[in-house]
């Protein structure tokens, strides 16, 4: 089984490792589409071998219902987000905005990334985790910075410093949880072994624990873009190429939120929910408070994304916090519906920044009438991601809602609701100005979208309608037990 | 053991100082001199294997290749200097002294009486020394400077209170820590060639 994860973990560093020895664009783009196919065929056997055969243990490598969910939801974007490349970067060397030496490393960095996320979710010790988190700032990083103008510039700087010194906060916690595990551990254990911590949890040093979680809060909560550390994310998500975007809202953010999950699960063994509980909800209900008055009153239509995946976070923060079996459910569900559709709308703003010529919210009007196919799914998009029935992030949104008020938190409940109405009226909003009106004249004309793009498009399409309506029995089941491991239970 | 303690907390503290940045990286060139020292001494007082791997390591990548790379962008940045810092030097240092007893009272407070008390208040004055500098420097080269100093905090703490994280993960920081100077001096490359300058309070178009 190690093969395979390992497979997994390697395959796009041979995909991008050939890449970029190519020169040709149109073989580039097909290259990569094929081996992220193959990438995905591993992914997909992982999670086929997890379905049938239970958790997989081998060595370092461990992969559990948990580590699971997020497999998918890389797999489902880095599928996408290959897809979408091809027809994005053809229209990008089109428009003279890079040049046909630039793609090569585009494509080299984009595998790099998606290698990384994948090896946050598949090792099993704290310590490796917190080393590929802070490899996929790095490889991400160049990809920010990818046009190298002045405004990627600036917002690759604000990341990378942002985040290394947020991940050296979370180093310091793990280095503590350490610390409490070498006075606990009987000899002979290894060292930031997750599942050896969770065995030990009851016998670490309380005091300790406490401390380790607040640095690991504050450290992964800043890669996760939780208020107030997101400073960096809505600078990194507007200035990357757009499918970039997609893979740092919808797969990034959500491993750091895994790497979360991880400690939180050998905290709460230590000293009950009751400590890490009050701090993840203060600290998602604070990222959505933060998020509303930016996405209120907004000028960049990438950034209003960017700041609705830092409301999204909050969200997903708020339900773990709340800690009972349906809020956990509700929010792994969560991570995977905003994954799909955030992509979906990242894909959507790229195509429209590059017809449009512009990220400007004001310049951008009368998309049904211009583009009619990108315009309907821009509106089902943004319904989707505010929580609009039938659609798949109303279901998780609704969980996560309903399992404050039956825990008992009807004050936290009702804050909750009020602040995501808030949300909802911003993005209408903007959504009534984007979508409809009189096309300016610098609009686009002929538009035609590749069948790449249309492919990654009606698949997240198709993800957003299916998940709100049904769900499959492996993923539920998935689910369920993802959501027992993070309750204890 | 205490005079490394004393001249590494010294030498952190003369970074406050610094304008000129090749003068940084010198320092920081001593400072990760110290502490690969620091980690040879342990190995030798205690016998193992891992403290001289740690030694190795820390001496190739943040003696030799770090420095390296950071004097060569400091060669090709010719007339950049820290100006106009956010903290003037006379107070930085102030601050930085302070940082220091912090450090101690913070360790005191927290583990009476624990072994590796000097260690660990170093440590953790290099943490908040290294914090001050990346937010009161204007400079890109002084930020990354900073940065390093953190990171070399951390691994002094990591190593005074665990004797080490296991191989395989401080192998992995390590690459980590190289890959992130990398980084950084690509962008502070760039941001010279864009901005011509590499004076990061420039950077604040970006808001809203």
């Amino acid at each position: 089984m190690g093969e395979i994860l390992l497979g997994a973990l390697l395959m796009p560093l041979l995909t991008g490792a050939v890449t970029l020895t190519q020169k040709k664009p149109l073989r580039i783009h097909r290259f990569n589409v094929f081996g992220n196919i193959l990438t995905c065929g591993f992914l997909a056997a992982v999670l086929q071998q997890l379905i049938t055969g239970g958790v997989i243990h081998e060595g370092m490598l461990y992969v559990d219902e948990l580590s699971g969910v997020l497999l998918l939801t890389v797999l489902l974007l880095s599928f996408t987000a290959t897809l979408f490349s091809a027809s994005y970067m053809k229209k990008e060397l089109e428009h003279g905005n890079i040049s046909p030496k630039m793609l090569p490393r585009y494509y080299g960095l984009l595998q790099l990334f998606i290698s990384t996320m994948i090896g946050v979710l598949i090792v099993e010790n704290l310590g490796l985790i917190w080393v590929a988190v802070e490899a996929t700032t790095l490889a991400s990083a160049l990809l920010v910075a990818f046009y190298f103008n002045r405004a990627a510039l600036e917002a690759a700087w604000k990341y990378v410093m942002v985040c290394t010194v947020g991940i050296c906060m979370a180093l310091l916690g793990t280095i503590l949880l350490y610390y409490a595990q070498v006075n606990a551990m009987p000899a002979g254990g290894t060292a930031l072994s997750w599942l050896q911590l969770r065995e030990l949890s009851g016998s670490l040093d309380p005091n300790m624990v406490k401390l380790a979680l607040i640095f690991i809060l504050i450290g992964y909560g800043t890669k996760a873009g939780l208020a107030p550390m997101h400073t960096w994310l809505p600078d990194a998500h507007s200035q990357a190429p757009s499918p970039v975007s997609a893979l740092l809202s919808g797969a990034l953010l959500s491993c750091a939120l895994y790497a979360i999950l991880r400690n939180v699960i050998v905290v709460n063994g230590a000293l009950g929910g009751e400590f890490s509980s009050t701090l993840l909800i203060a600290f998602g209900l604070f990222s959505i408070i933060i998020a509303i008055p930016f996405i209120l009153v907004q000028h960049d239509v990438k950034r209003l994304l960017a700041y609705s995946s830092v409301e999204h976070m909050g969200l997903i923060t708020f339900g773990i916090g709340i800690g009972t079996p349906l809020a956990v459910y509700g929010a792994l569900l969560h991570i995977v519906n905003h994954a799909l559709a955030k992509s979906m709308l990242f894909y959507l703003a790229g195509i429209i920044t590059q017809e449009y010529r512009t990220k400007h919210i004001l310049r951008i009007r009368g998309l049904v009438s211009a583009m009619p196919l990108v315009g309907t799914l821009f509106i089902i998009g943004i319904l989707a991601i505010t929580g609009v029935p039938p659609f798949n992030v109303f279901v998780s949104k609704f969980m996560i809602a309903w399992s404050a008020f039956e825990s008992n938190h009807l004050m936290l409940g009702s804050v909750l609701l009020i602040l995501l109405t808030a949300v909802f009226g911003g993005m209408v909003y903007y959504l009534m100005k984007i979508g409809f009106g009189s096309v300016p004249h610098h609009g686009p004309g002929e538009v035609r979208i590749g069948w790449p793009a249309r492919t990654a498009l009606f698949l997240s399409l198709a993800g957003i309608v299916v998940a709100g309506l049904y769900l499959p029995p492996w993923f539920n089941s998935m689910l369920i037990q993802a959501a027992a491991i993070v309750t204890g239970g | 053991m205490n005079a490394l303690t004393i001249l590494l907390l010294g030498s952190t503290w003369m970074l406050t100082r610094v304008t000129e940045l090749k003068n940084a990286v010198n320092i920081l060139f001593v400072q990760s001199v110290i502490i690969a020292l620091a980690c040879g001494i342990i190995g030798f007082e205690t016998g193992e294997l891992h403290m001289y791997v740690a030694a190795v390591m820390t001496a190739v990548i943040k003696v030799g290749l770090i420095p390296y790379a950071l004097l060569r962008i400091v060669g090709f940045l010719k007339k950049e200097r820290e100006t106009r810092p956010i903290l003037n030097p006379n107070y930085s240092a102030l601050a930085a002294g302070m940082l220091i007893v912090l450090s101690y009272g913070m360790i005191d407070k927290a583990l009476p009486g624990v072994v590796s008390r000097d260690a660990l208040a170093a440590s953790v004055a290099l943490v908040l020394i290294g914090l001050m500098l990346i937010m009161t420097r204007r400079q890109a080269v002084m930020q990354i400077v900073g940065l390093i100093t953190m990171e070399n905090g951390l691994y002094l703490l990591g190593l005074s209170v665990t004797k080490g994280l296991p191989l395989i993960i401080e192998f992995g920081i390590f690459l980590d820590v190289l890959v992130a100077v990398v980084v950084l001096v690509i962008l502070t490359y760039r941001l010279k060639r864009s901005f011509l300058t590499t004076d990061t309070g420039l950077l604040k178009k970006l808001k809203g």
